[in-house]
C-alpha cells in the first residue's frame, strides 16, 4: 500500500509523440455516435494519454509502491493547458506523487504531472490527480 | 470558431448543455484509444466483483465530453484553458450525462471562469466541483 515515504517519487515519461490517429480515435470515442467537432485538432483530455497514461503506469507497476489496480478509484483530476498541443508534437512527460493520506481504510494518493514540448521549451500540461485506494476486502 | 468576446461575456450566461447517452461501445472505444483497460469499464463480472453494479465509463472519457460542452462555447479547444472535476458517481452504460456550466467571473484579461459540472439521466451527480477557465476574444 501506498504511505507517505513515497512522496516526492517521480516517474517521467519522455518523447511520447501525438499520434494523429491516436487523437482523432480519441476524438471519436468522446463523441460517440456523434461528429467529431474538431478533426484535426487534439481533444484537451487527450492529456490522459500523453501525460497520464504513461507516467501513471510506471506508478502501477511501482511493486515498492504497491498499489492494488482492483480497489482503485480516480477521484479528482485537474488540466492546465497553457499551449495547445498539436498532432506530431513530441512531449515529455513526468508524474510526481505529493501527498498519501489513509482515512477510514481508504488511502488518498495525490500526484502532480507535468507536460512539456522541448523543441519550444513550451509546458503544454499540468495537472493534478487524486487516486484512491480502496484496502483488500 | 472564435470566442466570445469579452464585452459581451456577464456573470450568469450559461453554456449550451451537452446531451450524450453513452454506450458500452463507446466505452470499449475509449478503452482502446486511451490505452485504459481497466476491467472496471470492461467486464462486468469484475465490476460486480469489486463491488460496483457492472461496468463504468471512464472519468476522463466523461471529462472528454465536459471539455468538449465548455470548448464548444468557447470557440474551440484552444481556448479552454483549464477544466478540472470531481467524479463523484460513476456513470453506467446506456446512462445519459449531461454537462453544463455557468460563468462566475471575468476577470480584466478577459478569461472567463465558470462553475461547470455533469448530470446522469438517472439523477445522479457525476462530475461535481468542476471550473474551467476559458479566453474569451477581445
Amino acid at each position: 500500500m501506498p504511505d507517505q515515504s513515497h512522496v516526492g517519487r517521480r516517474y517521467t515519461a519522455p518523447g511520447q509523440r501525438i499520434a494523429p490517429e491516436s487523437a482523432l480515435a480519441t476524438a471519436r470515442a468522446i463523441a460517440g455516435d456523434g461528429e467529431v467537432r474538431e478533426p484535426g485538432a487534439v481533444p484537451p483530455t487527450f492529456a490522459a494519454v500523453y501525460c497520464l497514461g504513461p507516467t501513471l503506469a510506471q506508478l502501477f507497476s511501482d511493486s515498492e509502491v504497491g498499489i492494488d489496480l482492483a480497489g482503485l478509484i480516480h477521484g479528482e483530476q485537474s488540466f492546465e493547458w497553457p499551449e495547445p498541443v498539436h498532432p506530431g508534437d513530441v512531449i515529455d512527460a513526468t508524474a510526481e506523487i505529493t501527498s498519501v493520506d489513509t482515512r477510514r481504510g481508504m488511502t488518498f494518493v495525490r500526484l502532480a504531472m507535468e507536460a512539456t514540448r522541448p523543441a519550444d521549451n513550451a509546458v503544454v500540461c499540468r495537472a493534478t490527480s487524486l487516486m484512491i485506494v480502496r484496502a483488500p476486502a | 470558431m472564435t470566442a466570445p468576446a469579452a464585452s459581451e461575456v456577464a456573470v450568469g450566461d450559461s453554456v449550451a448543455p451537452l446531451s450524450r447517452r453513452v454506450t458500452q461501445e463507446q466505452i470499449n472505444a475509449y478503452a482502446d484509444a486511451s490505452g485504459d483497460h481497466n476491467p472496471i469499464h470492461l467486464d462486468p463480472d469484475f465490476a460486480r466483483s469489486v463491488g460496483l453494479s457492472g461496468t463504468i465509463a471512464h472519468g476522463l472519457l466523461e471529462m472528454g465530453i465536459l471539455a468538449e460542452a465548455i470548448a464548444s462555447w468557447a470557440g474551440g479547444n484552444a481556448n479552454l484553458l483549464s477544466l478540472s472535476c470531481r467524479f463523484s458517481k460513476p456513470l453506467l452504460p446506456g446512462d445519459t450525462i449531461i454537462c453544463t456550466g455557468t460563468v462566475i467571473s471575468v476577470d480584466d484579461s478577459g478569461v472567463a471562469s465558470l462553475e461547470v459540472g455533469a448530470t446522469s439521466d438517472r439523477g445522479d451527480r457525476v462530475l461535481t466541483n468542476g471550473r474551467a477557465t476559458v479566453r474569451l476574444s477581445r
